[in-house]
């Protein structure tokens, strides 16, 4: 699971996870004792008034000490957490949570920018005018840009806090803070000199402001002012060794595919080699926001929910393996799932939550299936690290390894499906892998006879493209609606009624989803084809 | 390919067409399952005159599952919590694939003229309306013009 932990969940599953934090103290500098600053509150009271800074620093330092440990979503948010929430129900309050984060989230820990999103995410929204203020605090401009070159690690949560506010105040708002010195703060950052954090947070602090049309245009005016342009600069770095710089190119390819499109430049999916690419990440089996690198190998995750995607090809019988490079060491959730799994990414579910998907997630070291989690005691991994995934469906087990050192063999998605696996991962914000299914040699092959996608599957060349939304989208558009279509999909015909309530207008595939009728809620026991004249 | 479906894009056609009364949805111009939405209180309601924010999302398997819908606005409301989630049965186990994001916003804006402190979401303010309407509805009126409006 991943993203909102503060939502309310109602599964009456009993979580048997431990929930002490300490399979996770180790990795982090701070707060190695218990909390003690939050829970010596009522968390309950409103805290009116100011707060002092001090504590404030304490608590966002508290809360992203625990959160990797909070595996559940019906666990409580930790009290440091919900403490920040209560502080930023206030104005001022709010202002001084933001400046905190600024101020201590360290660059090592590896989910600093998701605890920032977290908070502002679940935190009261802020007026027009905190906002504003807080943009002037930070006084931005290209010369705080190259001044704050010495200092990093607050550059990059600030370019976080920008990102988080322009998706959350899209619109209005977002335009007032993309004044001429925010815009010349975060195109200065995309200069090369600057740390590649700071960099890849600018780019997708631009990406989220553009989500306010007004700020696109805005900013592919001053980007075609530019020469060259700095994203095309840095799109070269994708393939990258350095995983900040690799991650760095994956954005700027995508964002001048997808946003900031300049009129010279050729689309990627035009330009991509994918003669050798029988097995893909699937286009249409995907959640909404992930991104696909052009030959569909690549994913990666800027959203503030939980992405997930299946692969094209599909394991029936026999043992079957891939790779996963892991580019960024947060949460992932990679494995196998069955079409039967569900991606619920604005509620937290991905792979491995339900009874049809098993994942590894190496960032918190657990296994996961039907949303509940296993601990296992392998290393937290690391950039550059390979998970093997392993699936035997003769003997029914799946083998994870990081870097060849195998996991203990799961077996429990086995009493759910036999058949009918894809490789699937999920991904929290920010969060990038790279896929092997087998075009390139692996890393850690396992001892034992297995088969790949890339060498049993095919696609079509109409298959392997992974093309822009806008430019799909403009296709689908230019199609239009038949009378006689199901009035559930306007997709298919409608040629079904249901009895015994009689009601129609409903294709076959749809109605085959439903088990009450649409129109008046009665259960319904038979599908009955109609022959229309 | 991206899988938007022509449901989504037909019903997108037709808001835009024919907005519902007192209510504008307007898909996103980079994601079009997520609507921003503006939807002015109705008249006779402590809401009226106020112009209320709210975003909508339709999930993956939208018609199947109910699009989730989030006020933006602050609003002082017994079915509407701090965050913005609002106690409604067809969001909930009453969906029906049936029903639209135009039915949807209506039914919201309904809830607006009529509160049910009985199934609350946002105690607080549900007791206050059982206790002691006359001032919960003045506290409603004054979020109204503190928080709706001023764009």
């Amino acid at each position: 699971m991943g993203g909102c932990w503060c939502k309310q969940k109602n599964e009456d599953t009993d979580p048997y996870v431990p929930q002490s934090c300490n399979n996770h103290a180790a990795d982090v500098p701070y707060f190695q004792s218990s909390p003690t600053i939050a829970s010596t509150y009522y968390v309950e009271n409103q805290e009116k008034g100011n707060v002092d800074s001090d504590t404030v620093d304490s608590l966002v330092l508290e809360t992203l000490g625990v959160i990797g440990a909070l595996v559940d979503n019906e666990q409580e948010p930790p009290p440091s957490m919900m403490r920040l929430h209560n502080i930023a129900d206030n104005e001022e309050g709010w202002i001084q949570v933001v400046k905190s984060m600024v101020k201590v989230i360290p660059m090592s820990d590896p989910l600093g920018p998701s605890v920032i999103t977290l908070l502002l995410d679940d935190c009261p929204l802020p007026s027009r005018e905190s906002v504003l203020r807080v943009a002037q605090m930070f006084n931005l401009s290209s010369s705080s840009a190259i001044a704050g070159r010495t200092n990093a690690p607050r550059e990059r949560n600030i370019c976080v806090v920008l990102g988080c506010i322009a998706e959350k105040l899209a619109g209005p708002s977002s335009l007032g803070i993309l004044n001429e010195g925010t815009l010349d703060y975060l195109l200065t950052n995309l200069n090369t000199d600057t740390d590649p954090y700071v960099i890849l947070f600018s780019l997708i602090a631009l990406e989220k402001f553009a989500q306010t049309s007004e700020n696109k245009a805005t900013i592919i005016r001053r980007l075609e002012q530019e020469e060259p342009c700095p994203i095309t600069t840095l799109e070269v770095w994708k393939n990258e060794d350095h995983y900040v710089r690799r991650q760095v190119g994956f954005c700027a390819q995508w964002a001048l595919d997808n946003l900031f499109v300049m009129n010279h430049r050729k689309y990627s999916f035009l330009t991509v080699e994918m003669a050798h690419i029988n097995a893909m990440l699937n286009t249409s089996d995907v959640s909404e926001y992930l991104k696909i690198s052009p030959d569909g190998l690549e994913a990666r995750c800027d959203a503030y929910s939980f992405e997930s995607v299946r692969c094209t090809a599909q394991a029936d019988e026999g043992s079957w393996y891939y790779e996963v490079m892991i580019i960024t060491p947060g949460v992932m959730q990679i494995g196998w799932a069955t079409k039967n799994s569900n991606y619920l990414n604005h509620e937290g579910y991905g792979i491995g939550d339900d009874k049809f998907s098993l994942a590894y997630d190496g960032c918190r070291r657990l296994i996961w299936y039907n949303a509940k989690s296993e601990p296992q005691s392998l290393p937290r991994w690391q950039s550059g690290d390979i998970l093997g995934c392993l699936l035997d469906l003769d003997t029914q087990q799946i083998i994870f390894s990081v870097n060849g050192m195998s996991l203990p063999p799961c077996t429990h998605v086995f009493t759910m499906a036999k058949t009918g696996f894809f490789a699937a991962a999920s991904f929290m914000s920010f969060q990038q892998c790279r896929f092997n299914f087998g075009a390139e040699p692996f890393k850690h092959p396992p001892s034992q006879q297995y088969s790949t996608f890339n060498n049993s599957a095919s696609l079509r060349p109409e298959n392997k493209v992974v093309m822009p939304r806008h430019i799909f989208l403009e296709q689908l558009r230019q199609q239009s609606v038949r009378e006689d279509s199901c009035t559930l999909c306007y997709d298919q015909r409608a040629s079904v009624k249901l009895l015994p309530c009689e009601h129609s207008g409903f294709c076959k595939t749809c109605a085959s989803q439903l088990t009450d009728c649409p129109m008046c809620r009665a259960p319904f026991s038979e599908i009955l084809e109609e022959n229309n004249p | 390919m991206v899988n938007v479906s022509r449901r989504i894009l037909v019903e997108t056609k037709n808001l835009l067409r024919e907005p519902p009364p007192g209510i504008s949805a307007t898909p996103d111009e980079d994601n079009c399952r997520y609507f921003h939405v503006i939807m002015a209180g109705p008249a006779g309601s402590p809401y009226e005159g106020g112009l209320f924010r709210l975003e909508l999302f339709l999930p993956e398997n939208y018609p199947l599952y109910p699009p989730s819908v989030r006020f933006l606005t602050k609003i002082y409301h017994p079915n509407i919590d701090k965050l913005g989630r609002i106690c409604l049965d067809i969001l909930k186990d009453q969906w029906s694939p049936a029903l639209q994001i135009r039915t949807v916003l209506l039914s919201i804006q309904a809830l607006l003229g009529s509160p049910n402190p009985d199934d609350p979401l946002a105690n607080d303010v549900a007791k206050m309306w059982k206790n002691n309407e006359i001032e919960a509805i003045m506290r409603a009126k004054e979020w109204t013009q503190a928080y709706a409006t001023d764009e």
